[in-house]
């Protein structure tokens, strides 16, 4: 095999970089609905010619996307042109972890020759199912979560077959986004392809197969280096829980153990961790996540580095219970495994600061999704608006206020208004929600919409409203979430933060305040200053900077006198804080 | 705007930070003249009118004599990217506060989740104000404005101390009444604040991205009009009374009254004027495809010009912040002479986009720099003369080789090998960006001449075309001072637009037809502040179109509206490969675009002779195959006509071009050096 050197290397790597952006931009420029354009609810990668992923998005949340159509079309009877689809999350063993994510992918040739595979995946908004959106808190059975697509061969020798389309699009309430979504993504990874091809073309099959192998080592022993850093030798062991599932069950509680062993293996096991729930907050989790989720946190701070499936290869073993809500058996419904999966990665920082006695970011809230669907004007509509919370404060920065996830938007109000009847009344943030600490929690928001149409059905989904995110390091808990409708007069009433089917008519107000993340350090040692201007920003109020962060400000500047008669009266601390300091939060 | 007999001269002013440019032109022989003096950052115009001076004596010309003077300003730019601008208010609708703390919710694609810091906003929270009043998305009132809560906000923006107040509230696109309302109350609480309204800078729908414009605006204009007046009173005492025109982001100009409302059309103005000047020379050299690549010493920016045309987006951003303004479409990496060559922990190599910046700059220059860069490695391979800048700058290549020494060992790699392994990757990272650039406009590089320029550009000129399939390179006469070309070549230039949401199918032309006409009206009153004659009064009306629901929009030039369809069509099957006939079109927004043009200057044609006449000596270079002794050229004496194969090096004051073996060149009449491969 020809050596790639290293300069060749990081021109593979820039290339293999710049093609995503390709392919990112002619999707963002082309996609029809809302979900994939505003909200940006996409992700590329490329593959080497076994089908490792080798180049991803930064995104912990990846399985092996190949192998599942690799089951069912052996690679080696792949040909030039082909093109192949699935969404099916029990048939990819949770590559894809519920079905509105689809996954189009193209192997990749030169001259003849297999050199690779290109990844285009994007969430499509309605894909069928129990109601529009396709996500439903109320679903009991994954059939009820849109049609499913198995791994099919949806183009062969460049041919497409568009009557797997076809029956696509007629399984959604709006075939037109569907369709147009589908063309976007089937662009996008045809240039991919393109590029891909033109890079062994430019570099030779050999040296790009090397450069592959390569960057997935590098990754590999870049992230196990990492984790023996932080993991001494022994079972390190953090647990923690999603409140519900939103048919009156719960809490259920994820218990993970990371296992050192003597001679260095790394063991991660999560069969502890409580049985499947009826309903949808499932997590089907492919066996790659904890490497990819973990790699992804110790790959900050690193220059030239990729997070690839070298990452999970880190991990020599991950040990799961079928019939656990991070295993569940089909046809458990999976909708929802947002909340679970963001519960997942902060456990696996709980970990960390587990094993660094503190020097981890503090858990962050699960991002939060709401639904309003109905007819206006004679048409249809869905509404499906991702809200931002407060991450988790790190030992060297508060956490990020209102943020959704890596790489996706909101909805700016004015964009609402013009698409949805809907007005939004209020969006800011939400004050107080960001845990205490030296290094503050980020805020959640408050959104509130008034309903335009004459009848709407909501549906919200917010988590850790029982088990706020937790603080560490001396830092609190970060506060909870809540949906309420109608709020400050008679007919206020507080939904269910996981649920769905209520209904509201033309006037009806409801608002969504989403949580916040974790503080981390004692709050006391957070700079007065930094405290006053959260006060005057809306961050903190008055009496939870005196009684928090023991900081009195009066008439807009820091009463010194009292500030350093309070913080003389400092409260001893645990390593975690969830309502109170604590060792361990579940 | 004519040139007088009188007044034919036309000054253009690039204030660079170390040197401020001068160009003077006669507009009517076409004769040129340069001068070149230190800036003055304190107060850069100083420099301005002491280079201005400096242009005239050597012409032997009377201030009297300048008929226009045109400037490209970065001080807007500056004040964001470094974070001083004035201490600013913004004024909000009732319910949304935290708009600036909140943006998009987004963290960038390309930020590690657990590692990304926000960036902090240009105006904290608390000097966000809100008031009371709704306007619907269609324009209609469906709460009034709280006047009482628009002055108490005014007061308490004074009691803090700011020097600006910016207003945007939602849906302002679609009625601004209270905006108008607004900004008269604060110009009645606080007449000494600089103030801003989000239609006044662009009144385009979504509001973090609007009031960030608006805020931005606002919180540059108290530096950005004392620096224009300043100008003005400078020009004036020295007996200039010429009027004065600003380079905007979009390519034009404008004058100072119209850029002292809106700043913020000038954050982008510098990389926009090299733009102009590299159409304007490939238009001389009869080329109308191109791809420009402006490398200076820490970024690269890169545009590509369809049949002359230069494009537009309104999804520019300043540093971290969205700027919706018409700007020249084009992208920015951070790749430049001096990227710095790096090894992390792991042993991976990777270039820029640190940079070793003006000071220490790259190892070669001797100011302490120990780094290699780019530059760096162009020294070691022999691309570059002992010296530069007419001699005033000598390059030391043992601090050269000492820096890339230390990457050839940490790789086990020969010497040159090591620089040739820079130059490849950061050549790569600038290939990269130029496909993307393509991509979004739908275009094969290959079909476009490739224009370099800025202090670096012609260094990479060729091995970018390599990479690219591209077969022509035009190194533009002055490549290292183009922005002064392109202010002489820019036209006055704005754009009025509203956003109006019809579906194309069944659309009430009577509003469009109202609304284009309002539009016009605007263009009219603008023409007439900047005193362009009628005949030179050009206006274009386009619409910004996308389908149902889609995301970014096309801009098609209004044509008959049942053609506009069949226009859309082809132009999303054009840039995107597909178009989607069942899907229903909506006109997003009514755009006019109003130029006034200005006389461009003859162009002054080169001389000199042959390309034997013009060699002054040879330098070894290290190709793959190993080291030749390339004839250096001096590309003032190279007159049109002369050909010379390559590899080569032109040496000239502003630029150092390297010919690359298998290339040739030849000195097109224009004075342009057109570059060609077999």
């Amino acid at each position: 095999m020809s050596h790639c050197d290293p300069v060749t290397l990081e021109i593979i790597r820039g290339a293999a970089r710049a093609a995503q952006a390709e392919m990112e931009a002619l999707l963002e420029r082309t996609a029809m609905s809302a979900f994939i354009r505003e909200k940006k609810d996409f992700y590329t990668a490329l593959f080497d010619a076994n089908g490792a992923m080798a180049v991803g998005s930064d995104l912990p949340i990846f399985g092996d996307i190949v192998a599942p159509v690799a089951g069912r079309f052996p690679i080696e009877t792949m040909r030039e042109g082909d093109l192949y689809w699935y969404n099916d999350c029990y048939g990819s063993r949770g590559a894809v972890s519920h079905s509105n994510d689809q996954v189009f992918l193209a192997p990749t040739f030169h001259e003849g020759k297999r050199v690779g595979f290109v990844m285009g995946w994007a969430h499509f908004s309605d894909i069928g199912g129990l109601r529009p959106g396709s996500l439903s808190p109320d679903a009991t059975d994954h059939f009820q979560e849109g049609i499913i697509i198995p791994p099919v061969r949806l183009a062969r020798d460049g041919e497409t077959n568009e009557d797997l389309l076809r029956t696509f699009w007629r399984n959604s309430r709006f075939p037109t986004q569907s369709q147009g979504d589908t063309r976007a993504l089937m662009a996008a990874v045809r240039l991919g392809e393109k590029r891909l091809s033109e890079m062994a073309g430019r570099f030779g099959p050999e040296v790009l197969e090397d450069a592959f192998r390569q960057l997935l080592a590098r990754t590999e022993a870049t992230v196990r280096g990492k984790l023996r850093q932080i993991f001494p030798i022994g079972t390190t062991r953090f647990a923690d829980a999603i409140d519900t599932d939103g048919h009156g069950n719960g809490p259920f509680t994820l218990r993970l153990a990371l296992t050192r062993t003597e001679d260095d293996r790394f063991i991660f096991d999560a069969t502890g961790t409580d049985d499947q729930a009826p309903g949808p907050v499932n997590l089907l989790m492919h066996p790659d996540v904890p490497g990819m989720a973990l790699g992804l946190y110790v790959l900050q701070g690193t220059t030239g580095q990729v997070l690839n499936a070298g990452a999970p290869h880190a991990i020599d073993e991950v040990r799961l219970r079928e019939g656990s809500l991070l295993a569940p058996k089909a046809p458990a419904p999976l909708g929802l495994r947002g909340l679970t999966m963001m519960r997942l990665l902060a456990a696996l920082h709980g970990l960390v600061a587990v094993a660094r006695n503190g020097e981890a970011p503090a858990a962050h809230s699960a991002y939060v999704v709401i639904a309003l669907r109905g007819t206006a004007e004679g048409k249809r509509f869905l509404m499906s608006d991702g809200i931002g919370v407060g991450y988790g404060a790190r030992p060297f920065a508060d956490g990020t206020d209102a943020v959704y996830f890596v790489a996706q938007e909101n909805y700016p109000a004015e964009f609402m208004e013009l698409t949805y009847p809907v007005r939004l009344r209020a969006y800011g943030l939400n004050r107080d929600s960001g845990g205490p600490g030296r290094f503050r929690g980020g805020c959640g928001v408050i959104r509130e919409f008034e309903v335009m149409a004459d009848e709407a059905m909501l549906a919200v989904r917010i988590d850790s409203v029982k088990n706020p995110p937790w603080g560490v390091a001396g830092g609190m808990n970060g506060g909870s979430g809540r949906a309420v409708v109608n709020p400050g007069t008679e007919r206020e009433r507080i939904l269910a933060p996981l649920s769905d089917g209520t209904i509201l008519r033309k006037g009806d107000v409801f608002r969504i305040e989403t949580g916040g993340g974790g503080g981390w350090g004692h709050p006391f040692d957070r700079p007065a200053d930094q405290v006053l201007a959260d006060v005057l920003g809306g961050f903190v109020s008055l009496e939870r900077a005196a009684r928090d962060y023991g900081v009195v400000v009066r008439e807009g500047t820091v009463d010194e006198a009292a500030t350093a008669a309070r913080r003389m009266q400092r409260p001893a601390t645990g390593l975690f804080h969830r309502n109170g300091y604590r060792d361990a939060v579940a | 705007m004519k040139p007088e007999l009188s007044a034919p001269l036309i000054v253009a002013v690039d204030i660079g930070g170390t040197f401020t440019d001068v160009t003077l032109q006669d507009a009517v022989t076409g004769q040129a003249w340069t001068a070149k003096t230190p800036s003055t950052p304190r107060d850069p115009s100083e420099a301005f009118v002491t280079g201005v001076r400096l242009a005239l004596d050597a012409a032997g010309r009377r201030a009297e004599e300048t008929g226009r003077v045109l400037h490209g300003t970065t001080v807007a730019t500056n004040l964001i990217l470094e974070g001083r601008t004035a201490p600013t208010a913004l004024l909000t609708t009732a319910g949304f506060r935290h708009v600036l703390e909140i943006g998009r919710a987004d963290l960038p694609r390309r930020d590690n989740l657990w590692a990304w810091v926000k960036p902090k906003r240009p105006v904290p929270p608390s000097l966000v104000f809100e008031a009371g009043g709704r306007m619907a998305s269609d324009g209609s009132e469906l709460a009034p404005l709280d006047e009482e809560a628009v002055r108490a906000a005014a007061r308490a923006a004074k009691a803090a101390g700011v020097a600006a107040i910016a207003v945007c509230f939602l849906h302002a696109f679609a009625n601004p009444a209270h905006e108008r309302r607004a900004l008269a109350i604060l110009a009645e609480e606080a007449p000494d604040l600089a103030l801003t309204a989000s239609v006044d800078v662009f009144p385009v729908v979504r509001e973090y991205e609007r009031s960030m414009a608006t805020v931005l605006n606002a919180a540059v204009m108290p530096a950005v009009s004392t620096y224009i007046a300043r100008l003005e009173t400078r020009l004036e005492q020295a007996g200039i009374h010429a009027p004065l025109l600003l380079m905007k982001s979009n390519g034009g100009v404008a004058g100072a009254a119209a850029i002292g409302r809106a700043p913020a059309q000038t954050a982008l103005s510098g990389p926009a004027a090299g733009v102009v000047g590299a159409r304007a020379v490939a238009a001389a050299a009869g080329v109308e495809n191109l791809i420009t690549v402006d490398i200076g010493g820490t970024s690269a920016d890169i545009c590509l010009i369809a049949k002359g045309e230069i494009g537009l987006t309104q999804t520019g951003r300043v540093g971290p912040w969205p700027l919706p303004l018409p700007m020249v479409d084009m992208v920015t990496i951070g790749a430049g002479g001096g990227s710095l060559a790096r090894i992390g922990a792991d042993g991976a190599l990777t270039v820029g986009p640190q940079s070793a910046g003006a000071e220490p700059g790259p190892a070669c220059y001797g100011r302490g720099g120990t780094e290699a860069t780019v530059t760096d490695a162009h020294v070691v391979l022999g691309h570059l003369p002992p010296s530069l800048l007419g001699g005033r700058m000598t390059l030391d290549p043992a601090l050269a080789e000492a820096a890339i020494a230390r990457v050839a060992q940490s790789l086990d790699l020969t010497l040159d090998a090591a620089a040739r392994g820079i130059l490849a990757i950061a050549d790569n990272n600038m290939v990269g960006a130029i496909r993307v650039v393509s991509v979004e406009r739908g275009h094969d590089p290959r079909d476009f001449t490739l224009v370099p320029f800025g202090g670096a550009g012609p260094l990479h000129g060729c091995a970018l075309a390599e990479l690219l399939g591209i077969t022509r390179v035009l190194v533009p006469p002055a490549p290292g001072v183009l922005c002064a070309q392109g202010l002489l070549a820019a036209d006055l230039k704005a754009e009025f637009t509203r956003s109006i949401a019809e579906p194309l199918d069944g659309a009430d032309l009577a509003r469009i037809e109202a609304a284009f006409a309002a539009l016009e009206a605007e263009a009219i009153a603008w023409f007439a502040l900047e005193q362009v004659a009628e005949a030179d009064r050009r206006t274009r009306r386009v619409a910004l179109m996308r389908y149902e629901e889609q995301g970014h929009e096309l801009s098609i030039p209004w044509t008959a509206p049942e053609a506009l369809g069949a226009a859309f069509a082809a132009a999303h099957r054009g840039l995107y490969g597909f178009d989607l006939p069942e899907v229903a079109v909506e006109i997003v927004t009514l755009r006019v675009e109003a130029a006034g043009a200005l006389p461009a200057p003859a162009p002054s044609p080169p001389h000199g002779g042959s390309a034997a006449e013009a060699m002054v000596g040879r330098q070894r270079i290290l190709l793959p195959g190993g080291a030749v002794e390339a004839p250096v050229l001096d590309r003032a004496r190279l007159g049109p006509g002369a050909v010379f194969p390559g590899p080569a090096i032109v040496t000239q004051l502003d630029a150092t071009t390297l010919v690359g073996a298998g290339w040739s060149g030849e000195v097109h009449p224009s004075g342009a050096l057109l570059l060609t491969r077999g």
